[in-house]
């Protein structure tokens, strides 16, 4: 299956890549390569690196890459803006999803969704079509049309706005979702619809990184490669059985790899 | 949790610091002129450039009017009324501790602060000044072996004039105030202290001053320098005699920070505050002012301001050094007809500066306590913060709260956040103390020390705890 | 030429009412306002010299509103139109001032003004004739929203005075607007008169164009159980102050404020209010919103006076500003003064740029930077846009604001 895999061209490669805020180095050369279909799962201690990682593909302002390459689709994407990246098919879900006050959320999904059809030579949307696109993509997360008409994430709960962040995934149909611990805060239930989104959102042309912490999600989608992360590098990948033993082992087990090496 | 058991100790005591030590003193002649200030200076066998920044200094201090703009009333201060230079008698030589009148000794005692071999506090250097003169400083020797420099202004001028001619003045100019340029034209003595480059200071410095003679006023003068990464963290206590008449208080602190250097300065102010009816007290004006020089240098204000009929004093922060942090950490209760009108500035020129400011007023009595102060953000304070977080809180329906906040931006890539409010203290939470059995002096010294706790614990052990001592101490019979 | 002479010289002595003789004589004793206090102590001195420059010849000038009335429902009344005013409906009634009560009310307020803060109501009853006063008084309920121009015309110095008593159980929407001219001044004081339960939807909307001044006076005086709500905007203008000063006379009343004021290029325009609560029970809530471009300057000054007698005032005042350009430059002192010990006030100021994480956000979504931008702006417009009355379905101040940067 891997083999039939790699016929394709990859959809992402982070190669060796160092980046830092402030002056201060957060990623140490870290390699990573998405093909169709794949799903990836990024583990790791609390300020490993993950999140700061999916941040710097996603383009944030605030890190500097100083040192190798990210390539989406082929196509070095280093000093893209982060909207640029978004319109040509790279999403990120965040872990805190920012409220943004005052805007309303039917307003920004159609605002976004719009722009990355126009990326993609599709027609623009208006207001009523796309609130029966809206309609059909809310099914997917189980949320209430009301959702729409408060401002983006305000005053919604852990969970409603995770849900969010998975609508925006399905409007947006994106080649790559890069979802930052889309499974902290939420209840069983919670963790089931979006993890259902997720499935439902994704095909064999689509890549997925998850980053998270924990077994659970990964019980709900199975990933095909486990990359363990610590201090800014990946220092073991492997299979789905990867995540399972860490779960059993704890952290500290993986300190030994470092030492190792 | 030391504080509330601390609480307890509340017993009804006037002003416990108020007596006067009957020592033979040398003073002389009242009024201010140049002939006073050579004078002082020939006292002092100052070097000339130093009688230079007096004349200076008094020259410009001639020419400029006392500020009104706080709003305080007071009685227009005779300057020609006062005695600038007032001094126990003692032997021109003092060797060591036991040639120090043993009344000194006793009157420090009795204070809390013992300075003899034998009784000083194990954890705490002391510099204690008395009227104009510093009498007194402890571990000396100690602190030497680590290259920290900790004695009285006047020593200082003799031993370390280099360091005294190039930073005094530098922070604190001169022309500052009206109550700095006074300071600098006939300031008498103070604390010195030199940090070394690399070197933590082994343990607290503290200056106690004691003003006794009811007639002179005090201008003491203190200057720390904290080199290249080193650190200090300095206490400074205040008591005087109860007067009738109003004694003059016009301090000046200057604090320097070089790179990764950090200087903590502490006040627990006690002046005396006047009796009930307003009558005596001092008059606290008083210019602090520190300035983070060197890169992520940081100095740190708390203050516990009890005392004092009138308070004017603005601890602040000059933020050049890059990442530097400047913090002010305030507890200002007034009782009575005191007024105080305390707060901070924060300038920030460097990049990435940080400052904080927590400031809590209490108001009891005719009080009135104001919280003045001034957060800046120059052009070049590229990715600068401040958070500024003033409360108040009013004891009865006459004393009243003000909170005066300047704010100015002149860089958009900079975060400036301001949150005031005011509350009293609640019938249900009273109610809810007491009916678990604390009584209700207890119970209000309860809830203003867990007021104040953000401010408390930032202070040193010794001071958090005489601090809430303080507070309690003083609400006394104000509630009800 | 001092401004009390140009007064002179142009309003000869016989032609002066009882009210512009009183304010002449206080003006005269300090023709200007203290360049060191409080209140003025920012005010750019050129800008202030400029707007004291022009003629204060009056001029009779057609105004052409800057959008048509179209709507029959709403009552339009420009300052100085002189058109008689008497609408006696079945439910309402809205009818001109008796002179006497005018002058009256207007002694009363001069008597307690203060040089510094009140120098603008001076100045402006000082440049007034009767001819440019407008005074009414308005009972009943169900009345048409009413808009009130006032304008200026080029290279003058105009002064246009309203003054609304606003009678017992009586309920408005009122839209102020004031337009600037090219190269002009514009004075413009207002008093206003809530008496007992009633309630008043005010919008203040000014703006002007290349060098237009303006000093904005507001005075209200809010009896009990009465309502206030007030919803301003202020852009355009080289220079321009708005002052607001509110005063519950007994307590017991609601003030809702939200103010805007957008300064660019080399503009400076600031906001102070003064909150008086001279009873108990008094609540506000008040919100100023600043935004700073280019080399501009935005200032608010606000104040809080809660004394003994106003026991369980329950007040609240923020200060929110953005400031957008390296040449730009934001003051807010928002004061609070208290004796009173059974209260709740609060006040909080900010001052930074857009939210750097919130326009990521929509970046990472596909949204470009300047549509980004321009989402969190129009939010932060639309929350005080939406609060002033009247203008809300006719005019899009939102695009205009959104679309002039």
């Amino acid at each position: 299956m891997e083999s039939k895999m790699k016929e394709s061209n990859p959809i992402l490669e982070v190669e060796n890549l160092s980046a830092s805020t402030d002056n201060l180095p957060i990623l140490k050369g870290v390699s990573l390569t998405v093909y169709p279909g794949e799903i990836h799962a990024i583990m790791g201690r609390n300020g490993c690196g993950k999140s700061t990682l999916s941040k710097i593909i996603a383009g944030h302002p605030s890190y500097n890459i100083t040192n190798g390459d990210i390539k989406f689709l082929g196509e070095n994407i280093n000093s893209l803006e982060p909207e640029e990246r978004a319109q040509s098919g790279i999403f990120l879900g965040f872990q805190y999803p920012i409220e943004i006050p005052g805007v309303s959320n039917l307003e920004f999904l159609r605002v976004s969704t719009n722009a990355r059809r126009k990326f993609l030579n599709k027609e623009e949307l208006d207001t009523f079509d796309f609130e029966e696109l809206v309609k059909e993509k809310l099914e997917i997360v189980k949320m209430d049309h009301a959702f729409l008409s408060r401002s983006v994430n305000q005053g919604f709960s852990g969970g409603e706005k995770k849900r969010n962040e998975i609508l925006q995934m399905a409007l947006l149909e994106p080649k790559i979702a890069i979802l930052d611990e889309t499974d902290s805060g939420l209840d069983i239930d919670a963790l089931r619809i979006v993890a259902s989104g997720i499935k439902k959102i994704s095909n064999t042309q689509t890549g997925i990184i998850l980053i998270t912490h924990y077994q659970r999600l990964l019980d709900e989608i199975e990933p095909n490669f486990v990359h363990v992360m610590s201090d800014g590098q990946i220092i073991k990948t492997g299979g789905s059985d990867l995540a399972l033993e860490l779960e059993r082992k704890g952290y500290e087990w993986t300190d030994n790899f470092i030492k190792e090496t | 949790m030391v504080n509330e058991n601390l609480v307890k100790d509340v017993v009804k005591e006037p002003y416990k610091y108020g007596f006067v030590t009957d020592i033979e003193t040398e003073k002389i002649a009242k009024g201010l002129n140049e002939n006073i200030i050579r004078l002082i200076s020939q006292k002092k066998e100052e070097p000339k450039y130093l009688l230079d920044f007096r004349l200076k200094a008094f020259k410009k201090w001639q020419k400029m009017k006392e500020p009104d703009w706080a709003g305080l009333g007071y009685e227009q201060i005779d300057y020609q009324d006062i005695i600038y230079y007032s001094a126990p008698k003692q032997k021109e030589k003092i060797s060591s501790l036991d040639e120090v009148d043993p009344k000194l000794l006793e009157t420090f005692d009795k204070l809390g602060i013992p300075l003899t071999e034998q009784k000083k506090l194990t954890n705490v250097a002391v510099d204690a000044v008395f009227d104009s003169v510093s009498i007194a400083t402890t571990f000396r020797e100690e602190l030497a072996e680590h290259g920290v420099i900790f004695c009285s202004i006047s020593e200082a001028v003799k031993n370390h004039s280099d360091l005294i001619e190039k930073y005094l003045g530098t922070v604190v100019p001169a022309s500052d105030n009206y109550f700095a340029a006074l300071n600098s034209a006939v300031f008498s003595d103070g604390s010195f202290v030199y940090i070394p480059k690399g070197v933590a200071c082994p343990m607290d410095l503290s200056s106690y001053f004691r003003i006794n003679s009811g007639d002179s006023g005090q201008f003491e003068r203190t200057l720390i320098i904290a080199e290249e990464s080193s650190s200090v963290s300095y206490l400074e206590g205040c008591t005087a005699p109860m007067f009738d008449t109003n004694t003059l208080h016009a301090a000046v602190v200057e604090l320097i920070a070089l790179d990764d250097a950090s200087i903590k300065y502490s006040t627990v102010q006690n002046w005396y505050a006047g009796d009930e009816e307003g009558i005596g007290g001092i008059f606290n004006f008083v210019t602090k002012r520190g300035k983070c020089l060197g890169k992520r240098s940081k100095i740190s204000w708390s203050q516990v301001e009890t005392g004092s009929a009138i308070t004017w004093k603005y601890p602040s922060c000059l933020l050049l050094g890059e990442e530097s942090v400047g913090e002010f950490y305030s507890v200002a209760l007034t009782n009575n007809l005191q007024q105080a009108d305390t707060g901070t500035k924060m300038i920030h020129i460097g990049p990435k500066t940080k400052s904080t400011i927590v400031s809590k007023g209490i108001s009891a009595g005719n009080s009135i306590n104001s919280y003045r102060g001034l957060v800046k953000m120059g052009t070049k304070a590229k990715g600068s913060r401040n958070y500024s977080q003033c409360d108040s809180m009013l004891i009865g329906d006459q004393a009243s709260a003000n909170t005066f906040p300047y704010i100015n931006s002149q860089q958009p890539n900079s975060e400036i956040e301001h949150e005031a409010s005011t509350c009293r203290i609640s019938e249900d939470q009273l109610f809810y103390l007491q009916s678990r059995g604390i009584e209700f002096e207890e119970a209000v010294s309860m809830m203003v020390s867990g007021f104040c706790r953000d401010v408390f614990n930032q202070l040193p052990m010794e001071f958090a705890a005489e601090a809430d001592k303080l507070l309690a101490l003083k609400l006394e019979g104000s509630v009800g | 030429m001092e401004i009390v002479e140009k007064i002179k010289a142009y309003k000869s002595i016989d032609n002066q009412s009882e009210i512009q003789k009183i304010c002449l004589d206080k003006l005269q004793l300090s023709p200007l306002p203290n360049p060191k206090s409080e209140q003025w102590r920012l005010s750019n001195k050129s800008k202030f010299s400029n707007f004291l420059d022009y003629s204060v010849n009056e001029k009779d000038l057609n105004f052409d509103a800057p959008f048509p009335n179209t709507s029959q429902s709403i009552i339009r009344l420009v300052i100085g139109d002189n058109f008689p005013i008497n609408l006696i409906e079945e439910n309402y009634s809205i009818t001109q001032l008796s002179e006497d009560k005018l002058v009256k009310y207007i002694k009363g307020q001069i008597s307690c003004f203060d040089h510094n803060e009140n120098w603008s109501d001076l100045l402006n009853l000082s440049l007034n004739c009767s001819k440019n006063t407008l005074g009414l008084k308005i009972s009943g309920s169900k009345i048409p929203p009413i808009e009130i121009f006032s304008n200026a015309s080029s290279n003058s110095l105009n002064a246009k005075t309203l003054i609304i008593f606003l009678e017992k159980n009586c309920e408005i929407d009122l839209l102020q607007v004031n337009l600037g001219k090219d190269n002009s001044s514009l004075s413009q004081s207002t008093f206003l008169c809530l008496e007992e339960n009633s309630s008043l939807n005010h919008g203040v909307v000014s703006y002007g164009e290349n060098k237009s001044n303006l000093l904005n006076s507001l005075n209200v005086i809010q009896q009990k159980n009465s309502e206030y709500n007030l919803g301003s905007l202020h852009f355009k203008f080289n220079y321009a102050r708005f002052e607001i000063r509110i005063k519950q006379s007994e307590g017991n009343a609601k003030t809702n404020i939200k103010g805007m004021q957008i300064t660019k290029k080399d503009e400076q325009i600031s906001t102070y209010t003064k909150i008086d609560f001279d009873g108990p029970n008094g609540f506000l809530d008040q919100i100023n919103k600043s935004l700073a471009d280019d080399k501009s300057h935005a200032i608010f000054e606000g104040s809080i006076i809660v004394p003994k007698i106003a026991q369980k005032t329950d007040a609240s005042q923020l200060s929110r500003n953005l400031l957008l350009s390296n040449f730009a430059q934001i003051d807010t002192k928002p004061q609070l003064e208290i004796i009173a010990d059974d209260v709740k006030c609060k006040h909080g100021a900010t001052i930074s740029q857009l939210n750097e994480e919130e326009l990521f956000y929509m970046r990472t979504r596909g949204i470009t930077l300047t549509e980004a931008s321009k989402l969190q702006l129009s939010s932060y417009f639309q929350e005080i846009i939406s609060f002033i009355p009247v203008s809300k379905d006719r005019w899009d101040l939102l695009d205009k604001l959104l679309n002039e940067n």
